[in-house]
């Protein structure tokens, strides 16, 4: 469940994001507009990654304003670009990066980054070189990543655009298939988007509509029509 | 594609990463200090395939390291041909290198995560200058993580500049850094969003 009531974010003067209220109780939200209107910094508010600079957010029950370490615990956050997630040399240590972060005994991290990999096909790659990997089997290292610690949001930010049509469709799958209790996808695929249960369209900093996906995609559509 | 470690099970494998790595600092000061001969330098490389065949590594990718370091060896034979002599430089070379084959073995058989762990245990000492041994190990697994993302993007303003048929000549340092600050910039967020800073 996401609550915000009045967020606003502003960067050296500049406001990025302006007066966003909204109420969010379905589990797969859809966030799309043009690129530079806002979808993206609203995304980061939701760990925490940005702190609003007014107003109040709410996401699983946890102040984010306030409590964003919690945040960061509860939401999990999916990168478009898996380079600048995986933090490891290779898929093991990476996942098993996520295990110690989750407050996992260093004696269990290599088993279960293990059982996470073969849940993603990736567990032939676990001891290979995660630079090697294509590019849909780093953006599955970079989920598994996330998920590994069970987040009860997940916060993706244009997971899709990096990726070939298979390898999108694939991703675009797992993340509408209930991998967390509320997943948040900002992206450009508006057939992704179509596939969520809310949409919310961003515009110049503001949400400027927020409904059956349906309807704010045929919107944001006429918008360049 | 070459893994970071072979996943096999040989006793090389088997020897605790500590060890390892404390072994080869022992065999890397040895090697400097022992005196030079041809029969102790032909000893220290037929030893390395020895320590190749005991990893499950095989003569091949022995090979393999051998030439990635080959302007090395061109290099440091040279150099020591004019100022030594042909006989010191061969012997010498054959050390250094030898050296350089067993660090590899070392890295081939031992998982990172294994090595940045003894690291960790190294250094736990230096907590008393109130520096700590686990940031230390997990900055250098970062660092080698990041080598071939820099790498890469080195590759893109080569491409980008034969593509476009333009030289940027030593500004092309410029435009890497920029690309590894935006770079550091996303490692940054994601360090965070991970709950690891």
């Amino acid at each position: 469940m996401i609550r915000a009531s009045g967020v606003g974010v502003a960067i050296d003067g500049t406001r990025i994001l302006d007066d966003v209220t909204v109420s969010v109780p379905q589990p797969r939200v859809a966030v799309i507009g043009a690129n530079g209107s806002g979808k993206s910094t609203f995304a980061r508010t939701l760990n925490g990654l940005i702190a609003p600079t007014e107003g109040a957010l709410e996401v699983a029950g946890i102040d984010v304003v306030r409590e964003p370490k919690s945040a960061r615990g509860a939401v999990g956050f999916l990168f478009s670009n898996p380079d600048a997630q995986i933090l490891m040399p290779t898929p093991a240590e990476d996942i098993a990066l996520s295990l110690k972060a989750a407050g996992v005994p260093r004696a269990l991290r290599a088993e279960r980054a293990i059982e996470a990999l073969r849940g993603y096909g990736l567990a032939e790659h676990a001891h290979q070189p995660a630079y090697s990997l294509s590019g849909g089997q780093k953006q599955l290292l970079a989920l598994a990543a996330v998920l590994v610690r069970r987040p009860r949001v997940l916060v993706a930010d244009e997971p899709t655009t990096l990726l070939d049509l298979g390898n999108a469709r694939m991703i675009g799958d797992l993340l509408t298939g209930g991998v967390a209790e509320q997943v948040v996808l900002v992206t450009h695929d508006l057939e992704l988007a179509a596939r969520c249960d809310l949409c919310l369209r961003f515009d110049g900093g503001r949400l400027v509509q927020a409904g059956e996906p349906s309807e704010v995609i045929a919107a944001y559509r006429a918008e360049f029509a | 594609m070459i893994p970071l470690v072979l996943p096999r099970r040989t006793p090389l494998h088997r020897v605790p990463a500590g060890w390892k790595l404390a072994s080869l600092v022992v065999l890397s000061v040895a090697g400097a200090v022992a005196s030079s001969t041809a029969l102790g330098a032909a000893i220290a490389l037929v030893a390395t395939v020895a320590v190749y065949v005991a990893g499950g590594i095989g003569i091949r990718e022995w090979a393999r390291q051998l030439w990635r370091v080959k302007w090395i060896i061109v290099l440091l034979a040279a150099m020591q041909a004019i100022f030594l002599g042909w006989e010191a430089a061969v012997t010498g070379t054959a050390r250094i290198v030898a050296i350089v084959l067993l660090a590899a073995a070392v890295t081939l058989t031992t998982p990172v995560a294994d090595m940045l762990d003894a690291l960790e245990r190294c250094l736990t000492p230096l907590r008393i200058a109130r520096v700590d041994p686990a940031r230390v190990a997990f900055t250098i697994a970062l660092t080698i993580a990041i080598i071939p993302v820099i790498s890469q993007l080195r590759a893109q303003i080569r491409e980008a500049q034969r593509a476009r048929g333009v030289r940027l000549g030593v500004r092309w340092i410029v435009t890497m850094l920029v690309g590894a600050l935006r770079h550091a910039d996303d490692v940054g967020d994601a360090l965070t969003a991970r709950g690891v800073a």
